[in-house]
């Protein structure tokens, strides 16, 4: 069923929880991304980014909640729901996650080859247009074992655009990259949202790249939203914990010590114990 | 790896793999192919069939003419009937032929050994052989043999 | 005490849960046949885990064969029965060790090798990406490699056993000095189309199924890492073997029970 009247937002989120065994990583998170820009999602380390991408895809079902993508709510949508919907959404892997077994022109067919009835030679034509927009054509029939990381991710890319979705999913596209790579990235991203008028949901850690690219960025830490809104404004933040998180500082609301004993006590203690 | 070489040996794979069964039927459990081939039964009454199992052979002087099809208990007198299937028509083995169990070589398996015997008429379907010996058993052999020396 | 306890029921609990999951796999990847389209990736896999296990099992069956028949042999020899070394090799092999050995090896070549394949999918989350593209891992990656195990088992048993069968004549005939008619005759005599080879592949098929089960599912539910993997396929090879024999030892008694 979709409801055409939420046209603003692309995908809104609405009281998420969900729990991992004694673990609560969302609790009561509210989000609303909008349409034709890129959004970005940080956090500190191991808050359920991820996850949250999971969720918006319809692959982890939450405890509790709503999330409603393009009109449909996935937490509910049937299986041919959920396929008909992913057809218009690419994502982009920390790990590129190539299939091994393919080349990189197999690999961007993929997609094309299961969700289309098109021909062989409009899928050739279709794959090199898309390689190209990444700029590695001329890579289509090396292995991605023969790919450097960088490149891999750009193959990725190509894959995940291959359907010209409606949304694209980032998860870390920054992390562990050499600054040319990261400049690649983030123009490609920056024109790939602008040349399919789509949707981009940027995961990252990274704050000086994702700043530079992001419209509008939500903030998460201890599941739930702590703070949004475009860049500037969360430069000079209320909060301290973002202020921490957008300057980088070591220590702050997020504490430098891990909890322990008085420094004076654990000395001590070693000696005469 | 190309396609084509991939379809050519999975082909030959499954293509040997059912030559395999087909071997291991034909060539190890000796199924007839040329089961369509004229038969008859006859009966044969042992008083002992130890060790015959069925489809054992039934010879004629060393050759194969026949199967042993069933074996059955008569309980009104406590003896054992064996349907022996033999090949081609009625007409070569005489009213009082003869039927021994032995068993081949020292260890082998038991089969059913067909003598023949001197009357004009012959077996046909559903006649019972009665001159029969049962299987050896080695246990009373060696019983009768000990009581034999014990009592010289 | 108390503890133990506690132990055993949450080590039990994992267990259902564990086969539970394994059943739910099984079901939704083996749900409605394979496509058409999809005997691209059937063939392939028959390839993977049939015709490059040919060389081990090949190379085992002949070696089994010969050895067991230099063992009857002389066991047989005896008594001087040696005739009865094709018809005692045959039987151990159709009923027992063919289906068996086969398996086994079949776990260690086979088995292992789907174990790692999906759990480095996994990890790689190959498997993720597959699901986001709304391609079902399940029907692409799972349920060919069922398929291709359930088939190629007995086929590679049938294999095996002839093999093994030669093997045995090799000996018993060339080296030995057995009569090649008495040797295949005695077979014909008493080796039974049902009894032994029937049964023996009824056996092989139940393998077949176990195996590439416990291959997939161990795979498809490895921790992501390297170590992860490591620790499926090592199970995937032990819990294959003793599953094996200890449905061997079951069907055989159910099979073969009268032994009076």
């Amino acid at each position: 069923m979709v409801d055409e009247k939420s046209s603003d937002n692309l995908i809104e989120i609405r009281g998420l929880y969900l729990k991992r065994g004694r673990r609560v990583v969302f609790d009561g998170l509210d989000m609303s991304i909008p349409r034709g820009k890129i959004t970005a999602l940080m956090g500190p380390s191991g808050t359920g980014k991820t996850t949250l991408l999971k969720v918006i895809g319809g692959q982890v079902a939450p405890d509790a909640g709503e999330v409603i993508v393009n009109g449909l709510d996935v937490c509910r949508a049937s299986r041919a729901e959920l396929f008909e919907l992913r057809k218009n959404i690419g994502m982009l892997f920390q790990s590129s996650a190539l299939f091994t077994d393919m080349s990189v022109a197999e690999n961007v067919a993929f997609p094309l080859r299961e969700h289309t009835d098109l021909p062989d030679d409009s899928i050739r034509d279709l794959v090199l247009m898309k390689l190209n927009a990444v700029g590695l054509r001329g890579a289509r029939d090396l292995m991605p074992n023969e790919l450097s990381g960088g490149m891999a991710r750009r193959v990725a890319l190509a894959r995940a655009i291959a359907l010209d979705p409606l949304l694209l999913m980032y998860d870390e596209p920054f992390t562990g990259q050499d600054p040319i790579a990261m400049g690649v990235v983030q123009s490609l991203i920056k024109r790939l949202n602008h040349a399919f008028a789509a949707t981009s949901l940027v995961v990252s850690h990274d704050i000086h790249e994702t700043i530079t690219i992001a419209e509008q960025i939500y903030i998460i830490a201890d599941g739930k939203v702590i703070g949004h809104g475009p860049p500037d404004h969360l430069r000079s933040h209320d909060s301290s914990l973002i202020r921490q998180f957008v300057h980088g500082t070591p220590d702050g609301p997020v504490p430098f010590h891990y909890p322990a004993d008085e420094l004076n006590f654990d000395l001590l203690g070693e000696v005469s114990g | 790896m190309q396609m084509r070489t991939i379809e050519i040996s999975v082909g030959a794979f499954v293509l040997a793999g059912a030559l395999a069964l087909v071997f291991l039927a034909v060539k190890v459990s000796g199924v007839d192919l040329t089961a369509s081939r004229d038969t008859y039964t006859v009966q044969a009454r042992f008083n002992d069939v130890a060790g015959l199992r069925e489809r054992a052979k039934v010879s004629l002087a060393g050759v194969t003419i026949g199967r042993v099809a069933r074996i059955e208990a008569d309980m009104n007198y406590g003896e054992a009937i064996a349907v022996l299937e033999l090949n081609g028509q009625p007409g070569n083995l005489p009213l009082d032929t003869g039927a021994r169990i032995v068993t081949e070589g020292l260890l082998g398996a038991r089969y059913v050994s067909l003598s023949l015997g001197i009357e004009e008429d012959y077996l046909t379907e559903g006649d019972m052989i009665t001159d029969t010996q049962g299987a050896l058993v080695l246990e009373s052999l060696i019983g009768d043999f000990v009581t034999k020396m014990g009592a010289n | 005490m108390i503890e133990y306890l506690r132990y055993l029921g949450a080590e039990a609990l994992d267990f259902l849960g564990n086969l539970g999951r394994a059943s739910l796999m099984w079901g939704r990847a083996l749900s409605g046949l394979p496509r058409w389209n999809d005997i691209g990736l059937l063939m392939r896999q028959i390839y993977n885990i049939g015709v490059l296990s040919l060389v081990i099992i090949i190379l085992s069956a002949f070696s089994i064969g010969a050895v067991i028949a230099l063992q009857f042999h002389t066991q047989l020899a005896k008594f001087g029965a040696e005739d009865a070394v094709g018809v005692g090799l045959a039987m151990v092999l159709l009923r027992e060790l063919g289906p068996v050995v086969t398996a086994l090896l079949f776990a260690g070549r086979a088995g292992s090798a789907i174990t790692a394949e999906i759990g480095l999918m996994k990890s790689t989350e190959q498997l993720s990406s597959m699901e986001m593209m709304g391609v079902d891992p399940l029907r692409r990656i799972v349920a060919p490699r069922l398929w291709a195990g359930m088939l190629c088992l007995p086929l590679l048993t049938a294999i095996f056993n002839v093999v093994a069968i030669y093997g045995g004549v090799v000996v018993a005939v060339e080296w030995l000095g057995a009569d090649p008619s008495s040797y295949w005759n005695g077979m014909q005599d008493v080796v039974e189309l049902w009894e032994d080879l029937g049964k023996g592949m009824v056996k092989s098929v139940f393998f077949a199924v176990l195996v590439t089960w416990i291959a997939v599912y161990q795979g498809y539910d490895t921790v992501p890492t390297a170590e992860g993997i490591g620790m499926s396929t090592t199970r995937t090879v032990v819990l294959s073997s003793v599953m094996v024999l200890a449905t061997d030892f079951l069907l055989t008694l159910s099979m073969y029970g009268d032994f009076g």
